[in-house]
């Protein structure tokens, strides 16, 4: 798998959800030069809510649980990513801060790409900018049907029994 | 040119003024040329619907003037406006570049005038200018965020009154009176508006209102909210 990797082969997720694996050889020669792979066991935190987006990571071996907290702790866990998915891509493309916590499930392996080289890349590389946004347009329609489910959710009020 | 609505049409995206100020119009040249051969110019009154969640998608709609009420539905009847979209911003932008129906319902809060692009137009489009490839992901990653951002307000804040601080908190952040002794907010959404924003009924916040300015938290002034003690509704924004 490592040889695999180092040669710009990437796990391919989901059918739809492919950015960096199955790159044309042109964009894949450049990618492998700008990504660097790290190994993070469970537990892990990649990236919290609230900090800046230095880098995105492509998940290559493990899954990551993506969350968000209110003040208090309370935690809703978003989406549990998978082997191909990329993170934080979202947050690199705004230059913003992160918008959720991504904290490792399973040891995983992840390729990181730091955001000054990320965006020359997919400015240079027309096919994979216009894949980006096809994945991110995905990421919005999955996040808008959380929206749907948590804000349309009924609240129910427990009875009070006066007997 | 004079619309119908009273809007003042603006032609061309070539001459438009407000290009530079928003992320998509800031095309170079020859995109923007490109963009100008593809796109219709159209003006809607107030009411219009643009689009309707669950529709598949004829293209984008490129909101030039006016505002636009985005909301999603639920079997039941009962709706939640997500986001109300102002100008510079494109709508209808993820189900037009992944193929699968729009997500939201689109309805014009104001007379609006919008640059419609059919979907086939606008996928070759993006496919030979880079630029606006890469200003199409930064606007997804924004439109990204911000629902992810109503997620965890929706999905974390327990009670309607916690909402709603943190609905008129954002609003001051988003006028940039965050920084003021008393920030403003122009209340341009009904008490029913409001609610669907917050996922709750029109009684209760009528009721949090009038809560809120009985505690001299908040005072109106004609259509104007003025928030008279922000650091109270800080704490109703982050209470359990």
């Amino acid at each position: 798998m490592s040889s695999a990797i180092q040669r710009g082969f990437l796990p391919s997720p989901e059918p739809g959800r492919q950015l960096f694996s199955d790159l044309p050889p042109e964009a894949a020669k450049d990618f492998d030069q700008i990504k660097s792979l790290a190994s993070f066991p469970r537990g892990t935190v990649l990236f919290r809510e609230g900090e800046w987006a230095g880098r995105v990571m492509v998940l290559c071996r493990g899954r990551v649980k993506l969350s968000v907290c209110s003040e208090s702790g309370q935690r809703l866990t978003l989406h549990v990513a998978g082997p191909g998915e990329v993170l934080g891509l979202s947050a690199a493309l705004t230059r913003s801060a992160h918008e959720m916590t991504a904290e490792v499930l399973d040891n995983a392996q992840v390729a990181m790409v730091e955001r000054a080289d990320l965006l020359p890349f997919l400015r240079d590389h027309r096919q994979v900018c216009l894949q980006a946004a096809k994945l991110l347009s995905q990421d919005l329609h999955q996040a808008y049907e959380r929206v749907r489910t948590v804000g349309l959710m009924r609240t129910r009020r427990p009875r009070v029994h006066t007997h | 040119m004079l619309s119908p609505y009273g809007l003042d049409i603006i032609e061309s995206c070539l001459t438009c003024k407000a290009r530079s100020d928003r992320m998509f119009c800031d095309l170079q040249p020859s995109a923007l040329q490109a963009f100008e051969a593809i796109k219709y110019a159209t003006a809607y009154p107030k009411g219009a619907v643009l689009f309707v969640e669950g529709q598949a998608p004829r293209g984008i709609f490129v909101l030039c003037k006016g505002r636009v009420k985005l909301s999603i539905c639920a079997t039941d009847g009962k709706t939640l406006i997500v986001r109300i979209a102002e100008p510079g911003e494109v709508l209808g932008l993820s189900a037009t570049v992944s193929g699968k129906p729009y997500e939201l319902t689109a309805e014009t809060l104001d007379p609006c005038q919008v640059n419609f692009a059919k979907r086939d137009d606008f996928l070759r489009f993006l496919r030979e200018h880079s630029d606006a490839c890469f200003k199409v992901a930064e606007q997804l990653s924004e439109k990204y965020n911000t629902a992810c951002h109503e997620v965890r307000s929706l999905g974390l804040s327990h009670s309607a009154g916690e909402k709603l601080a943190r609905l008129l908190l954002e609003w001051t952040s988003r006028n940039g009176e965050a920084n003021r002794q008393e920030p403003r907010v122009k209340l341009a959404l009904t008490h029913e508006e409001i609610a669907q924003m917050i996922g709750t009924s029109r009684e209760t916040v009528t009721r949090l209102i009038g809560d809120l300015k009985r505690r001299e938290i908040v005072q109106t002034k004609g259509s104007t909210l003025i928030i008279r003690n922000k650091s109270a509704l800080k704490v109703m924004a982050s209470s359990n």
